[in-house]
């Protein structure tokens, strides 16, 4: 058995301490409930995130590169597997529960998960821009996370991610470079994935929003958004490309760029499973989850294999 | 020099290539579909494992048997053997062309054509075409893990009443196009001749249905298992009704813009 406190006061005043908390640790249910449902949200995501590209796989241009991407989707899903585990170690759902109620609709994935990469420009965008927010996300937490379980994968995570970043970095430049064909099409990208990359650092954090109280994560949505855009807008501006944003405003004194009002209902949409492509996504997950139900059940029922058959 | 290089050997190099290609091709689509995450994870890796078995046998062809020709292959000459030949001149076995639509097929296939890989490796593992050698060194590290996992879930699966049916049907659907892995191909025969393989494939066969009879424990009489007298063999020059659709969708990002580079 881990530690206890007596208090929430006393839990507070460990966490703004900088201490850690570990699995088997007594922690206020509250926590428990709300680290639990960050990791589940993250671990869905990085599952639907796998699930976008896997469409495009098959059809990458190229063999080495076809390698590559296979290599980053695997990531995708083994971060999905990681953080499933960490989750289920908390004790509030199983893996296998937590995959149902996803297939179900009953939890949630990140906004960007709930829109279709129509094109193979959307799977370099998604590779590139949401990839880029992910990390970004990933880092704020892994920075200061109180729940040391899940800081410690994200090390893991962060480290494949950036990775990503750069094959899809790579990737935009050879088609920054490339034909009238590619440049057109991942222009039509960009304005497609611009707004819900942006979008998926959520609305600006509120000032009692717990996730930052107990330094689950550290920094606040507005201004990990910002930091965003100031990366993102000034770069894909020099390869050429236009920033969907009407509103962009580029400050050329302090260089500074800031993204205009943004729309909030397009996330509020996928939010609520009702995202331009939600019921398909979840609708096939579904599908494929019960036609290998009998796989599942086979090894459930496995004579020697009572224990331990994977979720 | 690495070994002796001509048109024949040629041949005989790119009809093993594609095989790889196609199978790694075919693995790619179970990514995130397979029953649970452990086995997304699996077929992930051995697709790659395949792909990069291709990789390394065009790279053979694209070096006229020296892969490190020129400081190595890059990605368009190795694409261009990969992607660009005309159905025609494709030498792959309709076991890898086929479209499989169930986890079943693709278990059952992912055991058949890796318990033959194995066989056709080690023809190749002391072959006078040094680059072959090397790949086929490194290719039975990466396989016996794929033997292990298909083996691994055939042990636990087989004997189940509903799943063992499956497979079994599965078996059924895929064995005769399974055999036709053991075409011979143009080439091979002075690949033979020139000890780039110790001896035709097809040489193998009775191991590999010996290794079939045992793991399915079925009644394969149905199926004709002898060596090159069977009845219709190709000599991969023919192309299943699967792979127009498959190559459609290989290629369907380069067919885009033939100017653009990925």
């Amino acid at each position: 058995m881990g530690r206890t406190w007596a208090s929430m006061d006393e839990f507070e005043a460990f966490l703004d301490d900088g201490g850690t908390v570990e699995v088997d640790d007594e922690m206020p249910d509250d926590y428990r409930q709300a680290v639990f449902a960050f990791i589940e949200m993250h671990a869905n995501s990085e599952l639907m995130g796998g699930l976008t590209e896997r469409d495009w796989i098959p059809r990458t241009p190229g063999l080495r590169h076809k390698m590559a991407v296979l290599a980053k989707t695997q990531d995708e899903i083994g971060h999905g597997h990681l953080l499933y585990m960490v989750a289920a170690d908390m004790g509030l759902k199983t893996r296998r529960e937590m995959l149902e109620d996803l297939f179900a609709g009953r939890s949630k994935f990140h906004n960007v998960f709930h829109y279709r990469a129509a094109t193979w420009g959307d799977q370099v965008a998604i590779s590139f821009l949401v990839d880029a927010a992910a990390l970004a996300s990933q880092q704020a937490v892994f920075k200061n996370c109180s729940y040391g379980p899940y800081r410690r994968i994200l090390k893991r995570i962060i480290a494949e991610e950036g990775f990503h970043m750069r094959m899809g970095e790579e990737r935009m430049m050879l088609i920054a470079e490339g034909t009238d064909f590619q440049q057109v099409m991942f222009q039509q990208s960009l304005n497609n994935w611009w707004w819900p990359a942006l979008q998926l650092f959520g609305p600006d954090s509120k000032p009692d929003d717990v996730l930052l109280r107990w330094h689950i994560k550290s920094e606040r949505n507005e201004v990990l958004r910002a930091r965003w855009v100031q990366k993102f807008a000034p770069m894909l501006i020099s390869y050429g490309f236009t920033i969907p944003d009407p509103g962009l405003v580029h400050d050329a004194e302090a260089d500074t760029w800031t993204a205009g009002p943004i729309d909030w209902e397009p996330l509020k949409r996928t939010l609520a499973m009702g995202g331009p492509d939600s019921a398909r996504r979840i609708g096939e997950a579904a599908a494929n989850w019960a036609d290998t139900r009998w796989v599942r059940e086979a090894m459930d029922n496995a004579p020697d294999r009572a224990a331990g058959a994977p979720a | 020099m690495t070994g002796p290089w001509n048109a024949d050997i040629r041949e005989f190099v790119l009809a093993f290539a594609d095989d790889e290609h196609l199978m790694g091709q075919q693995h790619t689509e179970w990514i995130g579909v397979a029953p649970f995450l452990e086995e997304d994870l699996a077929f992930s890796s051995i697709g790659q494992d395949e792909l990069g078995h291709a990789a390394t046998l065009y790279a053979i062809v694209a070096g006229e048997g020296d892969p490190n020709r020129e400081g190595g292959i890059d990605d368009r000459r190795l694409d261009a053997l990969a992607f660009d030949p005309d159905p025609s001149r494709w030498r792959s076995a309709h076991l890898v062309e086929a479209t499989t639509d169930d986890w079943a097929h693709a278990l059952v296939r992912h055991w058949l054509y890796d318990t033959a890989e194995q066989l056709r490796w080690e023809l190749v593992a002391e072959s006078t075409l040094e680059p072959l050698a090397g790949a086929a060194a490194r290719a039975e590290r990466e396989e016996w893990f794929h033997r292990r996992h298909a083996d691994g879930l055939l042990d636990v699966l087989l004997p189940a009443p509903g799943a063992g049916d499956r497979l079994r049907a599965a078996l059924t659907d895929l064995l005769p196009l399974a055999v036709g892995l053991f075409d011979p191909v143009a080439g091979e025969v002075q690949a033979v001749a020139s000890g780039v393989t110790i001896a035709p494939f097809d040489s193998r066969m009775p191991e590999w249905a010996d290794r079939v009879r045992a793991r399915f424990d079925g009644d394969l009489s149905s199926i004709d298992l002898s060596p090159s007298d069977r009845a219709t063999p190709t000599g991969r020059t023919t192309r299943s009704n699967a792979f127009g659709p498959l190559l459609s969708r290989m290629r369907e990002v380069l067919d885009l813009d033939p100017a653009a580079i990925w």
